[in-house]
């Protein structure tokens, strides 16, 4: 019995974490790919999510009109993004790509507030999705499965674009000679421009398929960081692998966790973190030099 | 609503300063004010994770002078409008220039806990009024002396209450089965869960909690509560109490009726289905029964006529919040009226003392002599459609507290 309910909940923190994991993912491709250390990854979900919970109005059409918008949305935000962060390249360092994507996130979350309100919103989801379906004797609901399926799908593609395909090779190749990437005719400054673009994309998705469940309002930008910036740290940076297995690790201390040790709950997941800061000697695998 | 915690999320400056500015600018083009205006401070949320209750309150003392030609006891009411912000980082300066610049006769609103413990001293100070609509916190020890009370008063309730007001009926209804009690790790939540869990357990009623104590969930960070309930759903309870406010209010409805819990009977206290989020709820609230000092559906003479001023300004229906804020304007209209000549903080605080029964959409009710809160009746609502919208529909009456 006692086993039983852990499994449960352990199902659930990984399809919390994989959820977890397309938010971080965008957040870790823009940083090791595309050198971009942005601050406004969590707007940009927080702006995906917003799409998706006003367009969606329960049909199915409107559902894959809600994430093929909240996507669009995502990858416009990352393009403005590309555009703000372009002329601070090289010589200007992290720092003040930093501050400027915090000072868009905070402008960004005023706005987004101004013009969605200051209510927690939900999709309105195809009855189909709202209900519970039973497993191994327990109810689990059908619009996590969706999402755990969706999540394994996209952690999927993300990874062979990344790693198996030329525009995966360009993007490695432009974060350690941008001198050799233009020398074979390839302009680099496009190329971190796209990966900016695609992780906004990612952004913008991640938040359509996490507001069924947890809701989009005024934390959640925040809250998207934070989780997003634990996963990346502890996933080692710009490693899609490596963010996906500290996402489901984020996951299950997330929902197994705070069970198992309710006490403890508070901090678990930065206790967590500093397990992993602290006993990882050598970087995770796939992991590319900042 | 009950005590906030400490501001969690960081907002916009600018937002902040527009309605700083905006606030100032009316205090300045009305500064020639003569006997026959009193200037009143309204003290509210308007920015922050609280705006919605803020937003309420702000209407509900809005929509009294609406309903009075602008005049509070025969005198024009000069609102000053203050924003509290998440908490006394940005509520503290508001008061103060509230009490300092614009020289309110009395102050009012204050969503949360932490803002009504810090400003009470000031107005206490200066012997100006404070007539709290919603969070009363238990006014810990200033320098080892109590406090003084005398001059802060709230037509709300304590954050307790609600639980004690319920527990009885709980208690009837699951006879000798067991109850399992989980709210937000905060103090509103301690104060709401102890309310219930000590009341209960003294009328011989048992939790289901694996250690006899309410569990508590991280705040605001949890907002997957699935883990929890399926955990809960384990000690097999007759019936869950529970008290969450605003968006974990939201996420706990929804993902209780997704858990093993789902046919398990909820009880809360009235603020887990108040206002907006019953909307964000929806369906998802139906059948859940909750104990709160009000309902939009009482059918006293007072409450009708609130709901159809309210209906006639507003979406959607009234809350305990605009309630509250709705009676804090109406005790100021009877103390004002009785005071004579030029209106000081301490002529006002002692006609406050003397106003007497209230009439009020919740049902008559009077100061506390020495609590300076409400004597007031508690009801038993249930969520289902009244009408084509989801309401808290008012089951029966519970109880009167305080009852000392």
């Amino acid at each position: 019995m006692r086993v039983d309910a852990y499994l449960m909940s352990a199902v659930d923190g990984i399809a919390y974490g994989l959820l977890l994991a397309i938010a971080a993912a965008g957040l870790t491709v823009s940083f090791g790919a595309g050198g971009v250390l942005n601050l406004a990854h969590g707007t940009l979900i927080a702006l995906g999510g917003y799409v998706a919970a006003a367009i969606s109005t329960g049909t199915w059409a409107s559902l894959a009109a809600a994430v093929a918008l909240a996507t669009v949305a995502g990858a416009a935000g990352g393009g403005v993004l590309a555009a703000a962060t372009a002329r601070l390249r090289g010589r200007r360092g992290h720092l003040d790509q930093a501050l400027l994507t915090l000072g868009i996130a905070l402008i960004g979350a005023d706005l987004l507030t101004i013009a969605f309100g200051p209510d927690v919103l939900r999709p309105q989801l195809p009855t189909a999705l709202d209900g519970t379906a039973t497993v191994a004797g327990h109810r689990y609901p059908v619009d996590r499965l969706a999402v755990l399926g969706i999540a394994v799908l996209i952690a999927a593609a993300g990874y062979v674009v990344l790693h198996h395909t030329r525009a995966g090779r360009l993007v490695w190749a432009t974060v350690d000679d941008r001198a050799m990437v233009a020398g074979i005719g390839v302009n680099p400054a496009v190329v971190d421009a796209t990966v900016l673009v695609a992780a906004g994309a990612l952004a913008g998705v991640a938040g359509a398929l996490t507001t069924p469940i947890l809701g989009v309002g005024p934390g959640t930008a925040e809250t998207t960081l934070l989780l997003s910036l634990v996963i990346v740290v502890c996933g080692g940076l710009g490693s899609v692998p490596g963010a996906v297995i500290a996402a489901v690790g984020v996951g299950v201390v997330q929902t197994v966790g705070v069970i198992a040790v309710p006490a403890l709950a508070p901090y678990l997941l930065i206790a967590a973190m500093a397990v992993v800061l602290l006993a990882r000697v050598s970087p995770l695998q796939g992991e590319v030099g900042s | 609503m009950t005590a906030p915690s400490p501001a969690r999320y960081r907002r916009g400056v600018a937002a902040l300063a527009a309605l700083t500015l905006a606030a100032s600018a009316t205090a300045c083009t009305n500064s020639t004010a003569d006997q026959d205006t009193v200037r009143v401070g309204l003290l509210v949320s308007l920015s922050g994770t609280y705006t919605t209750v803020g937003e309420d309150m702000q209407r509900g003392f809005k929509l009294y002078l609406d309903t009075h030609g602008g005049q509070l006891g025969g005198r024009t009411v000069e609102l000053v409008v203050g924003d509290e912000g998440d908490g006394p980082a940005t509520a503290v300066p508001a008061a103060q220039k509230l009490l300092e610049r614009d020289q309110v006769v009395a102050l009012t609103g204050l969503v949360g806990g932490a803002t009504v413990d810090k400003v009470q001293t000031l107005t206490t100070d200066r012997k100006i009024p404070l007539i709290g609509a919603n969070a009363r916190p238990a006014f810990a020890p200033v320098g080892g002396k109590p406090r003084d009370l005398s001059y802060t008063w709230h037509t709300s309730y304590n954050s307790d209450e609600p639980g004690i007001a319920i527990a009885s009926y709980i208690k009837s209804q699951v006879g000798d089965g067991t109850v399992y009690a989980i709210g937000p790790d905060y103090q509103g939540g301690w104060d709401e869960l102890r309310g219930f869990t000590d009341t209960f357990t003294k009328l011989g009623g048992k939790l289901a909690n694996p250690d006899g104590k309410a569990t508590f969930t991280p705040f605001p960070a949890t907002e997957n509560f699935l883990p929890y309930l399926n955990k809960a759903a384990e000690a097999k309870p007759k019936a869950v109490y529970t008290f969450y406010a605003g968006a974990a209010a939201v996420g706990f409805v929804k993902q209780y009726r997704q858990s093993d819990l789902k046919d398990v009977p909820l009880y809360a206290a009235g603020f887990l289905t108040e206002g907006s989020v019953l909307t964000a709820q929806g369906a998802a609230a139906t059948g859940i029964h909750n104990v709160l000092n009000y309902s939009p559906t009482l059918g006293n003479a007072a409450n009708q006529d609130f709901v159809a001023a309210w209906s006639a300004k507003h979406s959607g229906q009234p809350t305990t919040f605009a309630m509250a804020s709705y009676d804090a304007a109406a005790v100021l209209d009877r103390a004002l009226a009785a005071v004579d000549g030029e209106v000081t903080g301490p002529k006002l605080n002692e006609a406050i003392g003397k106003v007497g029964r209230v009439v009020s959409p919740r049902g008559d009710w009077q100061f506390h002599p020495t609590e300076h809160r409400p004597v007031q009746r508690w009801y038993l609502r249930e969520v289902k459609p009244d009408g084509p919208v989801l309401s808290n529909v008012l089951v029966q009456d519970l109880t009167t507290l305080p009852t000392t």
